[in-house]
């Protein structure tokens, strides 16, 4: 199974050549978005269609009615309908250049009744929503590589994305408390809900099989009793647990009484508890399950909006439905988990079992793309059906014959369903902006921030952006760090190297590269016909005494009994059943048994689930010598070992697949990293996420605002063995680089880095940056929306055209250089026949790379929007970024000719000159090793493996590559003699040297220098203004203000801060002291005295005189303090003296 | 730095239309000034101006 690094690229004949099928490693990775898209596909949109409440109102003629949607249809993206064209499929390389949305048409069709009588359903197009590139609907989902790179796309294109707007968007994965398990918490919060609350409770995150949620609490209360919390449209509702079990089953108080007892029949202090409950209700009186219902529904006919029609047991029946165990829909099922509830509930006030941390990966799932969308979805759709309410409301109401006489059919739901809005802006508007605007709130913590920018800065990026785990944006407001902590439930699941340092650090967490998402649903009748296979026994027959046994829970739906004494043998059996495949278990069931212990520990049972949006991993079941998919809960109660040494017998049960399991896709690209100190790998995760690369091989097809390559990408002599599982040769991120260790120049220190300016030459490091600008010309005049009589183009007789530099389309030729002296582009009015030339402004000259004219969908548009990408070079210079893949970033000091370089005995220089001073502090040994092992596999044309834990004390990778060096004929330790490049005297230090393999990043001095002489000026203050778009300054702020004061340097400080900022000349009166009250004066008869130079002359209002009038020199700003001051009444006068 | 176009050489006299290839199916399409960008064989909705034809000589640096 397992391969080793080589070089295979560089001698395989049909290398270049697209593969018949594409890497299933890659697209494993962004599988979870995919997939979970395909599922609303498959069981999604008939989840909606089950699950939508009909919309019932009644007529101003008294029909009562009603709407529903019956069936939703998505089809693939179109051009639409009208458009005439050889193919009307779109693809999304069509979406990405012409700054479209990828997007497909939903169909409804929407059913009504009339007092109970069926109309016919009308089928109606009701929006164009976003389609997720290579999902089952999108055009791209079965085409192979070839294909793919036909239709403007990657070879290994995997998807997972939403195309707006021209926007790769990505919907972030975020964590959520496991579904359909109810844990015991304690949060302070609680106390303050409400007299005698504490802070114990018991949180369930109840989620429908489509997906949509409501949060239940059962609160414990000082007096020994228990309420329940639950949730309607983000309303806050509290009520007695006995209340609602009364409403969900017809019976006697002394069953209910029995069923809470269970199990539990010798704690004296908790039978008087449920004694009490009862009895409250019974004070209530409140006795049987109709009067509950009737109580219930109505206090809460007002807040869920039925129609009047409704009787108060239809009302609460609706409220059950709706806000409790939303999980389940029988009731007795829901009687049966409350129950539970309350006993855990119980148990856990009482110190019996310990409470479970949230923060754990453990109580935690991932809400996946497609989950979200399909929930807004449905939100959506819900909104439909009461807009076109409210249109049928509005169209009864104005009528012509009367309101009475308006009744609804097929033409008038027509009628009104022709004004409701469309879904799919509003949909779209999600996905490009984040931004929730759901009634509901979909029991989401967060309304914005939902989706990311699929940036394809490289393909390290890019695929992060895929394995993205967020915690919440609510969390990173917390001041505790409990949350940000990494626990080893996270194991894994969880990269413990792959996550920002600073602010999100801990909150932003990305998925092991093994980790995978459930995302369908599984039908639960096989699993329960397995589970009485296995030996559980349903409620109605427990085995022994309750006491004796564990309650089986699946999904959470109570399910029966298993013996103490035969739990371990039936979770064995159902291991195996899953492991296996028998009884249709699913694959990827969690199979959790809690067991008891002396101590209070989590509360215990045998908890099972197959529910979706969990993660699970593969490990090796080593019974069944098989590959099983574990959960994170499971994996806590098990005993897995990562080394066939460190199996216990008859302990251990499973073993990883690998040593690097636990590391993401980034990590897992770091070599040696198990050499490295820890540190230093979170920030290689970081820097390979900026490093140039090769983002695309489609560039023709794409208009992407900034694109970054390198122009000598290699691939690296060193590599993990996860590199060439992910094909990153397709995608390189750097070069192999001659690095030798020797502090020589000065220019090499505080992390600068000296580069070899012939290998510059060679082309070391070049890069080019690609910038596309969209010309879109209605945004040029504030007329028309559909329409400009703006069109590219210039006239014969201008220059611009006669000197070639613009064609005679208005728009450069492809291939011009272009300069802030060259025009840009043209357009004429057609109505004026005006002509406008644009400059190109950039102060970085740019070649046309390509240029793109850009019709609209009906292929009416002229040439009004073009897209035109340039090129721009950006090989190295002074001050550009460079890192090596151990988190040693460093900054390029100096292009070093290479005659003064140092050389070695063979002649070789150095292409890098790396200070020594990096290591110590920094201990990334593993770019030592790097280093050693680069130096022997380019000795010995190999590529060797560097994937990390596979040398050990007794076999250090040192002597590994230490003998291959000395097989070469090199020193052990990698270092050699030099000689100085200046006077060739040898040096008296070894140097170490070998080869690094060395990233570009994508942070350069021309993208940030700012330098100002003389500049623009604000208009208020005079003084220089801020930013460096702009031409502004650097700000000389307090600080060094403070340090010029201290340095005692009072000439800097006046040049800085008066002379270079907004000194001007003001003439003051020195008897008032005012600056305001001066003004010019015209002498009378100036006509006389025009030639003479005083007349005109400043005067003080206040002083009545021109006598005292001096010109002293002050910043700008004072003058329009004092104005200001003025404003409010405040008189400044200044003493001046002189 | 980019050579003007020699002298004597004026533009072609009233060559109103320029030619672009379409995204799709690559035929070259003549588009006069006011013209919708669609390709007249296949229909597709972006266009692809062409490389220039004249000599675009940068200096050696």
């Amino acid at each position: 199974m397992k391969e080793f690094p080589n070089f295979k690229n560089l001698t395989y004949t049909d290398y270049g050549k697209p593969p018949e099928t594409q890497n299933q490693n890659l697209q494993d990775l962004v599988r979870p978005h995919v997939q979970s898209f395909n599922c609303i596909l498959h069981e999604g949109l008939a989840e909606i269609v089950k699950h939508l409440n009909p919309v019932e109102f009644s007529l101003p003629n008294n029909d009562r009615v009603s709407l529903t949607i019956e069936d939703i249809v998505l089809a693939s993206p179109a051009v639409n309908e009208k458009a005439v064209c050889r193919t009307t499929k779109v693809y999304p390389a069509e979406c990405r250049v012409r700054k479209t949305s990828y997007k497909g048409t939903l169909q409804a069709t929407i059913g009504f009744t009339v007092n109970g009588e069926k109309g016919a359903p009308i089928a109606r197009k009701i929006g164009q929503i976003p389609i997720m590139v290579k999902s089952e609907v999108c055009n791209l989902s079965k085409l192979t590589p070839k294909q793919l790179i036909k239709h403007g796309e990657e070879a290994e294109e995997m998807g997972g994305y939403f195309i707006v707007n021209g926007i790769e968007k990505v919907v972030r994965m975020l964590v959520l408390p496991r579904r359909n398990y109810p844990i015991c918490l304690t949060r302070p919060g609680w106390k303050s809900r409400g007299h005698l609350y504490t802070d114990y409770g018991i949180m369930m995150r109840c989620v429908r099989s489509d997906h949509s949620a409501t949060n239940m609490v059962l609160h414990y209360l000082t007096n020994g009793s228990a309420q329940l919390c639950f949730f309607n449209n983000k309303e806050m509702f509290f009520a007695p647990v006995i209340l609602i079990l009364k409403a969900l089953m017809p019976v006697s108080d002394k069953y209910i009484y029995d069923e809470l007892v269970k199990g539990k029949e010798d704690d004296s202090f908790y039978k008087g508890c449920i004694v009490g409950m009862l009895r409250e209700t019974l004070n209530e009186d409140l006795l049987t399950m109709t009067s509950v219902l009737k109580y219930l529904g109505s206090r809460f006919r007002v807040r869920l909006g039925l129609p009047d029609w409704k009787t108060d047991i239809e009302v609460a029946e609706f409220l059950l439905k709706q806000t409790i165990c939303v999980h389940l829909s029988n009731k007795e099922d829901k009687f049966n988990l409350l129950v539970y509830m309350t006993r855990k509930l119980f148990d856990f006030a009482k110190g019996r079992c310990a409470y479970e941390n949230g923060d754990s990966p453990m109580f935690q799932e991932v809400l996946l793309g497609g989950h979200l969308f399909q929930m807004v979805l449905k939100d959506r759709l819900e909104s439909y059906l009461y807009s076109a309410k409210s249109f049928i409301d509005k169209h009864a109401k104005n009528c012509k014959t009367g309101s009475d006489s308006y009744t609804l059919n097929q033409e008038t739901l027509n009628n009104a369903l022709y004004h409701c809005p469309d879904i799919g802006k509003s949909i779209e508007y999600l996905i490009s902006t984040g931004n929730l605007n759901t009634r509901s709130g979909l029991g989401l913590m967060q309304q914005s921030g939902m989706t990311v920018v699929a940036d394809k800065l490289n393909f390290m990026r890019y695929v992060s952006h895929f394995r993205c785990i967020h915690r919440g944006a609510f969390f990173a407001q917390m001041r505790t760090t409990t949350v940000r902590k990494l626990l080893p439930e996270a194991w894994g699941f969880l990269c413990p190297v792959h996550t920002p340092d600073g602010e999100p650090c801990g909150l932003m967490n990305h998925a092991s590269a093994m980790c995978q998402f459930q995302v369908f649903t599984y039908y639960q009748k096989p699993v329960l016909n397995a589970l009485s296979v296995a030996g559980v026994k349903p409620l109605s027959e427990p085995p022994g005494r309750i006491k004796d046994c564990y309650t089986v829970v699946l999904d959470g739906k109570i399910i029966g009994y298993v013996r103490d004494d035969k739990a371990t043998e039936v979770e064995q059996k159902l291991r195996t059943m899953k492991v296996k495949g028998l009884h249709e278990v699913p694959p990827s069931m969690e199979i959790c048994l809690v067991k008891k212990t002396k101590f209070a520990s989590q509360y215990p049972g045998l908890f099972l689930f197959t529910n979706p949006a969990r993660m699970v991993r593969p490990v090796m079941n080593l019974a069944l010598n098989a590959v099983e998919m574990i959960g994170t809960f499971e994996q806590v109660y098990m005993n897995i070992c990562i080394d066939q040494n460190d199996a216990y017998e008859g302990i251990t049960t499973h073993q990883e697949l690998d040593g690097t399991s636990m590391l993401s896709f980034a990590a897992n690209l770091t070599p040696f990293s198990d050499f490295n100190q820890s540190p230093r790998n979170m920030y290689q995760c970081q820097m390979g996420k900026q490093t140039m690369g090769v983002p695309v091989h489609s560039l023709n097809y794409r208009s992407d605002n900034k694109l970054y390559k390198i122009q000598t990408p290699q691939t690296p002599m060193v590599r993990p063995t996860k590199y060439d599982l992910f094909d990153m040769d397709s995608y390189p991120l750097g070069t192999n680089a001659v690095v030798a260790v020797v502090s020589y120049t000065g220019y090499d220190m505080e992390d600068a880095m000296v580069i070899n300016k012939s290998s510059f030459q060679r082309g070391f490091g070049h890069a080019t940056v690609y910038k596309t600008e969209c010309i879109n010309l209605l945004d040029k005049l504030k007329s028309g929306h559909d329409s400009t009589p703006l069109v590219f183009g210039i006239k014969t007789t201008n220059e611009a055209y006669k000197t070639g530099q613009l064609d005679l389309d208005g728009l450069p030729p492809v291939g011009a250089y272009l300069d802030n002296t060259k025009p840009y582009y043209s357009f004429i009015n057609t109505q004026n026949g005006k002509e406008t030339i644009i400059k190109y402004k950039s102060q970085e000259p740019a070649y046309v790379e390509h240029i793109h004219l850009l019709g609209n969908d009906l292929g009416t548009r002229g040439k009004s929007k073009v897209a035109i990408m340039l090129r721009l070079n950006r090989n190295p210079v002074i001050g550009d970024k460079f890192a090596s893949r151990h988190g040693q970033k460093g900054v390029c000091s100096m292009m070093y000719p290479v005659e003064n370089l140092p050389f070695t005995e063979s002649g070789m220089t150095p292409d890098i000159i790396f200070n020594p001073h990096g290591y110590p502090s920094r201990m990334t040994i593993g770019m030592m090793i790097e280093s050693m092992a680069g130096k022997s596999a380019a000795i010995f044309g190999d590529c060797y493996d560097a994937t990390p834990f596979q040398f050990s004390e007794d076999d250090p990778a040192v002597d590994h590559f230490g003998n291959l060096l000395v097989k070469a004929g090199y020193n052990y330790y990698g270092t050699e003699r030099f000689y100085s490049g200046v006077d060739g005297r040898e040096m008296e230090a070894n140097i170490f040297m070998g080869i690094v393999y060395y990233q570009r990043l994508r942070h350069m001095v021309s993208d940030k220098f700012q330098v100002r002489t003389t500049g623009a000026v604000d208009q208020l203050t005079y003084q220089p203004v801020k930013g460096r778009k702009r031409g502004g300054g650097v700000r000389f702020g307090e600080m060094e203000r403070d340090a010029l004061i201290s340095h005692g340097t009072s000439f800097a400080l006046q040049d800085r801060l008066l002379n270079c900022s907004d000194k001007s000349l003001a003439p003051i009166c020195t008897k008032c002291g005012s600056l305001l009250s001066v003004y010019m004066e015209k002498k009378a008869n100036s006509a006389f005295a025009a030639s003479s130079e005083k007349s005109q002359q400043w005067s003080c209002l206040q002083c009545k005189s021109g006598s005292h009038i001096e010109v002293i020199s002050i910043p700008y700003v004072f003058r329009y303090l004092a104005a200001e001051l003025a404003a409010v009444n405040i008189r400044l006068d200044l003493d001046v003296k002189g | 730095m980019e050579t003007p176009r020699p002298e004597g050489e004026a533009p072609a006299p009233k060559q109103q239309t320029m030619i672009y290839i379409c995204g799709e199916c690559h035929m070259e399409n003549e588009v006069k000034a006011r013209d919708p960008i669609r390709c007249r064989e296949c229909g597709y909705r972006i266009m692809y101006k062409k490389r220039t034809k004249r000599m675009i000589v940068f200096d050696a640096r």
